[in-house]
């Protein structure tokens, strides 16, 4: 390799040498190029905090014998929201004015404990708490059978970006399991709420309020739906994605449409990016 | 507040303002909350030393650098000094962008020559009290300072494989100017100050157009309208800066020329700034 000096500072040769990453054209020409992926076989799954995990045991035990009956076919990494405890958080360091980056750094707590409910459920048949730091051994825990559980919040900590409107973080579960599920290519990415797909309005409030069954990004934000199950950004996040185009919402509260969503039956709704982008 | 709560686990005394709402609705529960945050280390300036503008340069550009910090923090200033990563972090991007790494990858990896930067000016200060501090020790930055520390902190923030693909490319947005700059705005610092090897922001990269000039009152939402191809800050802090509650301008001086970061911290005003809007 040739170091070269230019203007005083030591360089190691390469394309990006000297260039400034922020320059317009240089992100522009780092869109070409496949990208590889590192679980092309693994579902992720996200198992909603208010809508799942806080029914208790009513609405758990039923998913958690379906997911062990379907671990033997397939390969899958679980993920939990927070639910009522991360609403009460928000609300005391709301009240004592806490910034958005103090709400993140405290809202991780909530889903660790109901990642180790999760876990402690699926402990004989395999599950393991799976953390940030061991995210290189999936290909491990996989091949010996097991089922990972972790937390859905990314940990971007006290680093959590101002958010477009108000003083909450943007970045939740839902984001964070996405974003996972993006860096590693995964089969599918699918969220398992207490409604049957994405409808016309809230199903619980309005007996008149349909299934949408496909929609894209634009499709829904043009649509205003009054009550969307998923977190705003996840929709921003699935218009840049490169490698997870698509994710699914089905119904905890009926279980067999997991197995059918796994088997990529078209079960619940399916929200995808607006626009396609470069696909390896 | 949704019906939805039959079957849940409910405990007395867990009703709030977001109790039952979807993520998506709850920016409706803050309604009855005011809009102050609190400051977390408001007499602690944020400094960001460049990878690429001063570090690759080695002790020409550092150790004068080195010495304007020392002084500064004998005078009594307090303040968290962030770190670049420059022309390593550029190479492993571009292997990285070769073999495929999709955005996250990138991040991570991206990840370490920061933290390998801040090592070594840890080492040069370490006699005057320099400190590592990794992302999980920012709970301790009080103990750090109060006990006349000096804390070094790696400008990357921690997103790793949690960066999000960009709208245009692979290459991660938030890198360490973003980094250092979510920092000043969640402690709601006294002030960010970006050292590089220029005197802020002009309407070129000065390095390679001769016809360049410098840009003395910027603001970050024009800046971002203009479609400037290159700019001497990373675009999120731009954007970040505009919905910001603390940090609303930031401030670049030039490490090359002695005195102009301690005239900074003195509250002068030299480089240049640039304004939320």
């Amino acid at each position: 390799m040739n170091n070269g000096e230019t203007k005083g500072r030591i360089h190691v040769e390469s394309d990006l040498m000297r260039e400034s990453l922020v320059s317009s054209a240089l992100n522009a020409a780092s869109e070409k190029g496949n990208i590889r992926r590192m679980a092309p076989d693994v579902h992720f799954i996200a198992i909603g905090g208010q809508s799942i995990m806080d029914r208790g045991s009513e609405a758990l035990f039923p998913l958690v014998d379906e997911i062990v009956r379907l671990k033997e076919k397939y390969k899958i990494v679980l993920g939990v929201g927070g639910g009522a405890r991360i609403r009460h958080t928000y609300a005391i360091g709301r009240d004592l004015g806490l910034p958005v980056g103090g709400l993140a750094r405290i809202m991780g707590g909530v889903e660790e404990q109901n990642r180790d409910m999760l876990q402690f459920l699926l402990a004989p048949h395999g599950g393991i708490t799976f953390v940030k730091d061991h995210f290189q051994d999936l290909p491990m825990f996989l091949n010996g059978g097991l089922i990972p559980v972790c937390i859905g919040q990314p940990p971007y900590h006290i680093w959590e970006p101002p958010p477009e409107k108000g003083f909450l973080p943007e970045n939740g579960s839902d984001v964070g399991l996405f974003l996972m599920a993006e860096l590693m290519g995964a089969a599918s990415m699918i969220y398992i709420k207490d409604v049957d797909g994405i409808h016309t309005d809230d199903p619980y409030k309005n007996e008149a309020a349909t299934l949408i069954p496909e929609l894209t990004v634009e499709n829904m934000k043009s649509r205003s739906l009054p009550d969307s199950p998923f977190e705003e950004e996840l929709l921003n996040c699935l218009e840049t994605s490169r490698l997870v185009r698509e994710v699914r919402l089905i119904n905890g509260l009926e279980p067999e449409q997991l197995g059918r969503a796994l088997a990529g039956e078209d079960v619940g709704s399916k929200l995808m990016g607006s626009k396609s982008r470069t696909l390896d | 507040m949704s019906n939805n709560t039959k079957g849940k686990i409910s405990t007395p005394g867990m009703e709030n303002p977001f109790s039952g709402m979807t993520n998506a609705s709850m920016l409706s529960g803050e309604e009855q909350y005011d809009d102050n945050t609190v400051k977390i280390l408001p007499d602690v300036w944020i400094l960001k030393i460049g990878g690429q503008s001063i570090m690759d340069r080695g002790k020409s550009a550092v150790y004068p650098i080195v010495e304007e910090l020392l002084q500064a923090k004998k005078q009594g200033i307090k303040f968290i000094l962030g770190v670049g990563g420059g022309t390593r972090a550029r190479h492993a991007y571009a292997m990285g962008l070769d073999i495929g790494m999709p955005t996250g990858a990138l991040a991570k990896i991206g990840a370490s020559i920061p933290i390998q930067n801040g090592r070594m000016l840890q080492m040069l200060m370490a006699h005057e009290g320099a400190i590592m501090a990794y992302h999980d020790d920012f709970e301790k930055l009080p103990l750090y300072l109060n006990t006349g520390c000096l804390p070094i902190m790696s400008g990357m923030p921690p997103f790793e494989f949690w960066e999000k693909s960009p709208m245009v490319g692979r290459i991660p947005q938030n890198r360490t100017d973003a980094g250092v700059y979510l920092l000043s705005e969640f402690f709601g610092a006294k002030g960010i100050i970006y050292i590089k090897d220029e005197d802020g922001l002009y309407t070129a990269d000065p390095k390679k157009d001769p016809d360049a000039t410098l840009i003395e009152n910027a603001n970050a939402k024009d800046l971002l309208a203009s479609g400037q191809d290159d700019l001497i800050i990373e675009r999120v802090v731009l954007e970040y800066m505009q919905r910001a509650r603390h940090t609303h301008e930031i401030r670049i001086v030039n490490g090359m020329k002695k005195g102009q970061l301690l005239s900074a911290l003195q509250g002068e005003d030299v480089g240049s700034v640039i304004k939320a809007k």
